[in-house]
């Protein structure tokens, strides 16, 4: 089967006080149609900065240093700044850890809604808040027009989090990059994040990125599952696989982890 | 409400601009009309701040005085926030070498002695009211520029950005309407605080006879005219002067109140 995303042998370096740092060394990651791909990792190990540079929105601080990200038959990493923002958005989406601080704190839930689907698509600005009512729906919010009328920081960080999502789905993404969308969430609201992510993968048919240090969730959610340690993938198989027979030291150990604990 | 800076502010304001924008309704007689009989008369029943040496009736001339100033104030506020705002975002958005650059124009702008600067200015582009707002404009946006970068710079690296990017927000997108309206607070606090600086510079330029000329009424050129009268009428040195005094005072207090009811 044709890969819907390939990352062939990335590499991403930061620059901290004329010293450069290798976060990212040589990474190779495929996740096909409706795939959910977990990458799994400590934190630092790079897995963050690994979905952030498929469509370059790194730090000022990052560079890449080599690597080609093909996704629909082009690399990603060779197109201008103008090209990589129209399959933002629309082709890829993203969620990301602290709902209520990646949302803009001086516009509305639906105001921040509607940008995107104005960003994408040829609508009006009362065509793009009604389909913003439709999609806060979708995510499983009962009184849309409050919520969309309210700003991030009259909503709860779950709450928070399903505007988000209905946000990233509004043009239809391919992909769906999730990085650590429940870490800043209670355990009861990560689950119904989790089962609402799940159910519209389902429901609108798209590949999942999710990145996790919560091998439980990975667990969960997980068709394939990579582990990532210190720069590079050490890993990769399926979830039974990586559950059943770990190869890795660090995979044992991050088993082991949620073992001790009981979360297994 | 307890803000009792924020709110004697907007109160002050509100009666400037009726008094601006009512001027032909609010003054008792015609500010550029000369009676011979009634030279430097003191403060009276018919005449309430007395009357100058043409015998114009001041009141009158104050009021139609606050027309300048506060156009004057805020045309040249908005120059210059213009011009500061876009620097600034260029700035501390793109970082780097044009960073330099830019900040290297503004410590330029900075080491000019400005009001002698403005003083060679309008004496080659000559004193017009127009010209006194832009050159005013022109050369105090260093101070804004120099605010609005900082401001990117920190905003910039806010997650809520990094999310306009990855929802596809096109550079210019992303400055001018999701880091801009992030900044608007001290943005503003600092224009009021430009607005009573830009009167005090137009009073100064009229009083040196190159602010806005005669007839037309301005604080600092009833001031100038006063200068050889002090000794027999001291009321036209004392009504301008404290209107400018009061109107200084009223624009730092609603900033002042600005800032600590958004800051």
């Amino acid at each position: 089967m044709q890969n819907l995303l390939s990352i062939n042998n990335l590499r991403v370096g930061f620059s901290l006080g004329g010293k450069s740092i290798e976060a990212v060394k040589g990474v190779n990651l495929k996740i096909g149609h409706n795939e959910a791909m977990v990458l799994a990792g400590e934190s630092g190990s790079g897995k963050s900065i690994t979905s952030f540079a498929i469509t370059k929105i790194l730090p000022a601080n990052a560079r890449i240093i080599a690597g080609e990200v093909y996704f629909g038959g082009e690399d990603l990493l060779k197109l201008d700044e103008k090209a990589l923002a129209d399959v933002r958005g629309s082709s890829i989406a993203y969620i990301f850890q602290e709902p209520s601080s990646f949302l803009n704190p001086v516009y509305t839930i639906g105001s921040q809604i509607s940008e995107v689907i104005m960003l994408h698509q040829r609508k009006s600005r009362e065509e793009a808040g009604l389909a913003a009512l439709e999609l806060l729906q979708q995510v499983k919010i009962n009184d849309t027009q409050r919520v969309s009328e309210s700003y991030p920081h009259q909503l709860s960080g779950g709450m928070n989090q399903r505007a988000f999502i209905a946000m990233s789905l509004a043009c239809k993404p391919k992909l769906l990059i999730a990085d650590e969308p429940t870490t800043s969430l209670d355990v009861t609201i990560e689950a119904e994040i989790l089962q609402l992510l799940m159910q519209l993968k389902r429901q609108l048919g798209f590949s999942l990125l999710f990145i996790t240090h919560n091998l439980s969730i990975a667990k969960r959610i997980a068709d394939r599952v990579s582990i990532m340690y210190q720069g590079k993938i050490v890993e990769e198989g399926s979830c039974a696989e990586i559950f059943s027979s770990p190869k890795h030291f660090h995979t044992r150990e991050l088993i082991q982890a949620y073992e001790k604990i009981g979360k297994l | 409400m307890k803000n009792r800076a924020l709110i004697s502010g907007i109160v002050f304001i509100i009666a400037l601009s009726c008094v601006a924008a009512f001027a032909p309704l609010l003054s008792p007689y015609d500010p550029a009309a000369i009676n011979q009989d009634n030279l430097l008369s003191a403060p009276s029943s018919a005449h309430l701040l007395g009357t100058d040496s043409l015998g114009r009736d001041l009141l009158s001339r104050i009021i139609y005085g606050a027309r300048i100033s506060l156009s004057v104030g805020l045309v040249a506020v908005g120059i210059a926030t213009l011009i500061g705002l876009s620097i600034g975002c260029l700035a501390g958005f793109y970082a780097g070498f044009l960073d330099m650059l830019l900040m290297r124009l503004v410590d330029v702008m900075l080491c000019f002695p400005t009001f002698y600067l403005i003083l060679a200015v309008t004496a080659i582009a000559g004193p017009s009211v127009f010209n006194i707002m832009l050159i005013i404009g022109l050369t105090s946006w260093m101070g804004v520029a120099r605010l609005v970068r900082a401001e990117i710079l920190s905003l910039k690296e806010r997650e809520f950005i990094q999310a306009a990017t990855a929802i596809g927000a096109t550079h210019f997108r992303i400055i001018l309407r999701h880091l801009i309206p992030n900044a608007l607070t001290p943005i503003l606090v600092n224009a009021t605080l430009g607005v009573s600086a830009a009167i005090l510079i137009e009073s100064g330029l009229s009083f040196l006879g190159l602010g806005v000329q005669p007839p037309t009424a301005s604080w600092g050129n009833i001031l100038i005219e006063s200068k050889s009268t002090l000794g027999v009428a001291w009321w036209i040195t004392v009504f301008p002067g404290l209107s400018i005094l009061i109107t200084i005072l009223g624009f730092n207090i609603f900033a002042e109140g600005l800032k600590k009811e958004i800051g």
